[in-house]
């Protein structure tokens, strides 16, 4: 994207992803490009007896065979899968960081609501027990920053860190965030998002949520744009990038996996879908018009999809509002249908997909959707073949956060 | 349970509330520092809240950023032979 210091663009060079259908960007792609939805009951010890029945759980990951004992005790579900998700961006990039330089790499990611299984272990203490029960890493493990801090300090990574704190598109926005820190100077920033909401405690605070899915069967739990739309189901994990300043990663003869072209951001209110068209549409304006390309150019789209009829209405008007007769044609996928949202995780996840479906020349199907009741060309059934070149993906939070992100092909691999 | 705290002892709890591993042997070596480890103060404090707990004393303040084991163990357990003594 747009930098102060002339010609320094930021580049994907590598893809960590811990999800519902698969760790690892391989298993991953292999699951989202059949289309396979891992929906399922959620199985996790205390949530039997709660309203919330279906989401996209993480069960393919062993905490206790890579995350080091010391973080098991010290931080939480959601930065187990973070910093597995960075171990898997820097080593797919195959990036070694430089002890000479420890400022050159910052860490980015996004939250949407910390640590709640940690935090709920040990509130449980202070009033079960009394306060002074309560672990001493109760005061960082539950934290937003959690994440952003444990990847920091073990991979020795001194340079500009952060987290955004700005809803599900904090996501994307924590993307744009790191590519103005490489604009600025950082040769390379580990960015993204890994939640961790399946937990009693948490899925209480999400019961709170209009939009949230209650259905009992894992199939027709999350359905968006369909007239059987029902709100969405959750999901945990997410994915981590290892982004690069282009100059610095051609230096050392890294693959450019794909271009950062453009971003755009808008607020219109918690749970105001009709009027997050315009406020989704003005951010995709903005976002083709930082990468400077027409609307004619988006090869796809990978949908925000919330599933909840007027949000969705919402979502294909703001497509057409933006992308005018371009957006008759472009084909929309939403392959969040088969793993869940996970919150701050699931704009990274489907960055994720975005990058590996341009490498691959594959639009991954939408899960379980068949009837679509909107003028969208969303992807069904089966994945197709098509030449990939632009990609652009859409975010909006519960709160109210649009995001729209357009990322470029890079070289394939 | 013995009234003072002895390597084996600081190594389980050091597992147990910081998720460390380190071997008495370790631990009792001259010079061993806490830093050399990955044992941060926030580890430490958990270690002497655990033992606050099941003694049910105060262990002398500031025992949780003492720089070895050593002095950790120096200061634990004057508090526990003062309990002992009283």
């Amino acid at each position: 994207m747009t930098s102060r210091q002339q010609g320094r663009r930021a580049v994907v060079t590598g893809l960590g992803v811990v999800a519902p259908n698969g760790v690892g960007a391989d298993a991953f792609w292999k699951a989202t490009r059949q289309g396979v939805s891992v929906l399922d009951r959620i199985s996790r010890e205390g949530c039997g007896g709660l309203p919330l029945k279906v989401a996209g759980e993480v069960r393919d990951f062993d905490p206790q065979a890579v995350i080091d004992s010391r973080y098991l005790v010290q931080t939480d579900r959601f930065t187990h899968y973070a910093m597995a998700a960075a171990d898997l961006a820097v080593a797919d990039a195959r990036f070694t960081p430089d002890p000479e330089q420890p400022y050159a790499v910052g860490v980015v990611t996004a939250a949407g609501s910390g640590g709640g299984e940690f935090g709920q272990r040990e509130l449980q203490q202070l009033w079960g027990q009394g306060p002074r029960f309560v672990g001493p890493y109760q005061s960082i493990a539950w934290f937003y920053a959690a994440s952003t801090g444990q990847i920091s300090i073990r991979g020795g990574y001194k340079g500009p860190c952060a987290v955004v704190a700005s809803d599900e598109a904090g996501g994307l926005d924590a993307l744009a965030h790191a590519a103005r820190s490489i604009g600025r100077g950082t040769d390379a920033v580990v960015v993204g998002a890994a939640e961790a909401p399946l937990a009693p405690y948490s899925m209480v605070c999400q019961l709170g949520y209009p939009e949230l899915s209650l259905a009992e069967r894992p199939e027709a739990a999350y359905l968006p744009f369909t007239a059987q739309a029902c709100g969405f189901s959750p999901a945990e994990g997410g994915a981590m990038l290892l982004l690069e300043d282009e100059q610095a990663a051609r230096r050392r003869g890294a693959t450019v996996r794909a271009h950062l072209a453009g971003h755009g951001a808008t607020f219109t209110g918690a749970s105001r879908w009709e009027e997050s068209r315009d406020g989704l549409a003005a951010a995709v304006r903005a976002a083709l018009d930082q990468a400077r390309i027409a609307p004619e150019e988006i090869d796809v789209v990978f949908a925000d999809a919330l599933g909840v009829p007027a949000a969705d209405r919402a979502e294909a008007l703001a497509l057409a509002d933006a992308l005018g007769p371009a957006a008759e044609r472009v084909p929309v996928t939403a392959p969040k249908t088969g793993t869940g949202r996970a919150y701050c995780g699931a704009p990274m996840l489907d960055v994720a997909a975005a990058v590996l479906a341009m490498e691959d020349g594959v639009l991954p199907p939408t899960p379980n959707v068949t009837e679509v009741c909107h003028d969208l060309a969303l992807v069904t059934g089966r994945a197709r073949p098509a030449e990939l070149r632009t990609a652009l993906v859409l975010s909006r939070g519960l709160m109210g956060s649009n995001s729209a992100l357009v990322l470029r092909r890079g070289e394939r691999p | 349970m013995s009234n003072t705290l002895s390597y084996p002892e600081l190594a389980d709890l050091i597992q147990a509330r910081a998720g460390v591993s380190i071997t008495p042997a370790d631990l009792e070596q001259p010079g061993a520092h806490f830093d050399d480890f990955g044992v941060d103060s926030l580890g430490l404090l958990g270690v002497v809240g655990e033992l606050e707990n099941r003694h049910g004393l105060k262990v002398t303040t500031g025992a949780e950023s003492a720089k070895t084991p050593a002095e950790f163990l120096q200061l634990v357990n004057s508090s526990l032979s003062a309990k002992a003594g009283a």
